[in-house]
């Protein structure tokens, strides 16, 4: 066997390819990465009950996984901003197309991201499942919430996509913020780091923007072309 | 599959003989002992223990370096910031930069702790084909609608990174060019994974009537005899029982350090 495998992926995640928000091993107590896998496990045992629920939850599982498979790979599409680029989180869009399926397909999605591209770490999965995950449910409840108003109306399609993919990302940086700030180590300054997260959280504003809008311009498509992704 | 996750699966060492269960049980064990590991003087064993099994598995080197290229942004930028951004006593002063004690500190602390947990991680998954890994985890309690998906997604990431490359370059042809921000753009790029969500989807549809036609879903009612391969052996029990003490003895260490210090 000559040198290392070759990762074809790779070549399609691009060279600027950042995740400011997957927290990496080594950075959180082991207490922590400890409750992040029980907090997981909690909410994957009720996502797993309320799929069950379905007529036929078999049916759905090649569907969830091939749309994980796809929101995997759209995660890497990089929004020009001048001079850099940004790619989405898109846990906001996955929670309003996948539902309670968001949540298991998030830790899969994450499982992935670690031990095949080293982003985020297995130490730090079931925290990282949590910060996505959790937000990913509200956004599909967020999107559900068009159900009480006109659903066949663009515009409200629309209006609470919006608030579904902007809502996922910012119920996430919070989360982060919060994670970041409770374990700050004593020997750091710990007013400089709460500056510099603030700051960082400032900046995800914007972001919130763009992921909100993203959300908003794919689900407009998806109604158009394939209605019944929605109301899966 | 050409992950390259597991392209050295098919390697002849301890740490590939090792029996998948045992080795998931013995090297998250080693993961989390890591983890939880705050004392200086304890960062050298860590390395040690890290090496010594990477060594035993047998894994080239470049299969390290090529899976460090991502995570070097992380240690480049940790290595940059926290030495001169972060603590109170000043070690050595250039200009208007002063290199800070705790900042080093913190520094050796976590990219130890980084390095050593993602090479555990990759000997974890690099020893192993993928398929028996994700086997080992559902025998050890992972529901079964996470591994299905797990394997059905691991099967089609590939696939759907080749559709995205594909349709990405039909895009560039007709003249495509995301080069500011803009609505229009955001509206392409939107389409673009929309278009990519409906392939899934219509795909989805497809797989599931062929495993339908393969019989999934269907229990046997008749026990499968248990597979030779699948056996555990007092050689797998006494690997399992030293990994889990050394992670044992890094948390014993870790809280006899701290109590005295």
């Amino acid at each position: 066997m000559k040198g290392h495998a070759p990762c074809p992926l790779a070549e399609v995640k691009g060279q600027n390819y950042t995740k400011i928000m997957h927290i990496p091993d080594g950075i959180l107590p082991a207490s922590v990465c400890i409750t992040g896998y029980a907090a997981t496990g909690g909410f994957t045992w009720y996502s797993l009950r309320q799929i069950n629920r379905d007529p036929n939850p078999q049916e759905n599982i090649p569907k969830a996984s091939l749309l994980t498979a796809a929101f995997f790979v759209a995660s890497w599409i990089h929004i020009p901003i001048p001079p850099a680029s940004v790619h989405l989180i898109l846990n906001g869009l996955l929670g309003t197309m996948l539902g309670y399926y968001a949540f298991p397909a998030i830790l899969i999605g994450l499982f992935f991201q670690a031990v095949m591209f080293q982003h985020g770490g297995l130490s730090t999965l079931g925290v990282n499942a949590t910060m996505f995950g959790v937000p990913a449910i509200l956004a599909y409840h967020l999107f559900q919430l068009r159900l009480k108003f006109d659903k066949d109306n663009r515009v409200v399609t629309g209006i609470f996509a919006f608030i579904g993919g902007a809502g996922g990302l910012g119920i996430a940086t919070l989360l982060f913020f919060a994670l970041v700030i409770t374990n700050i180590p004593a020997t750091i300054d710990a007013s400089a780091e709460k500056m510099a997260i603030s700051g960082l959280v400032l900046a995800h504003i914007p972001l919130m923007a763009i992921e909100g809008a993203f959300t908003t311009a794919v689900a407009l498509f998806l109604k158009q072309v394939k209605p019944e992704l929605l109301e899966s | 599959m050409k992950h390259g996750l597991d392209f050295y699966a098919n390697l002849d060492s301890p740490i590939h003989r090792w029996e998948s269960r045992c080795k998931l049980i013995g090297l998250f064990s080693l993961i989390f002992a890591f983890s939880f590991v705050e004392q200086l003087s304890l960062l050298p064993g860590m390395i040690v223990v890290t090496l010594v099994y990477y060594y035993l598995s047998r894994l080239p080197f470049s299969f390290l370096r090529s899976r460090l290229r991502y995570p070097g942004f992380f240690l480049l930028a940790i290595t940059l910031l926290l030495p001169f951004s972060v603590g109170s006593t000043v070690i050595v002063q250039i200009g208007i930069l002063s290199l800070y004690q705790e900042g080093v500190v913190a520094l050796a602390l976590i990219a130890t702790r980084f390095l050593s947990i993602l090479t555990v991680s990759l000997i974890l998954f690099g020893t192993a084909p993928f398929l028996s890994t994700v086997k080992a985890m559902r025998s050890l309690g992972l529901p079964a609608v996470l591994a299905d998906m797990t394997l059905l997604t691991y099967r089609y990431i590939e696939q759907f990174g080749e559709d995205l490359t594909k349709m990405k370059r039909a895009m560039q042809l007709r003249g495509f060019r995301a080069t500011r921000f803009s609505r229009r753009n955001l509206n392409v790029l939107a389409s673009l994974v929309g278009s990519l969500l409906v392939r899934s989807y219509n795909q989805s549809q497809q797989v599931y009537q062929a495993m339908i036609l393969r019989g999934y879903g269907y229990t046997l009612h008749h026990r499968k005899p248990p597979n030779p391969k699948n056996r555990v052996s007092g050689g797998d029990l006494i690997s399992l029982g030293i990994t889990v003490a050394i992670a044992l003895g890094f948390v014993v260490a870790e809280i006899l350090v701290e109590r005295q210090s």
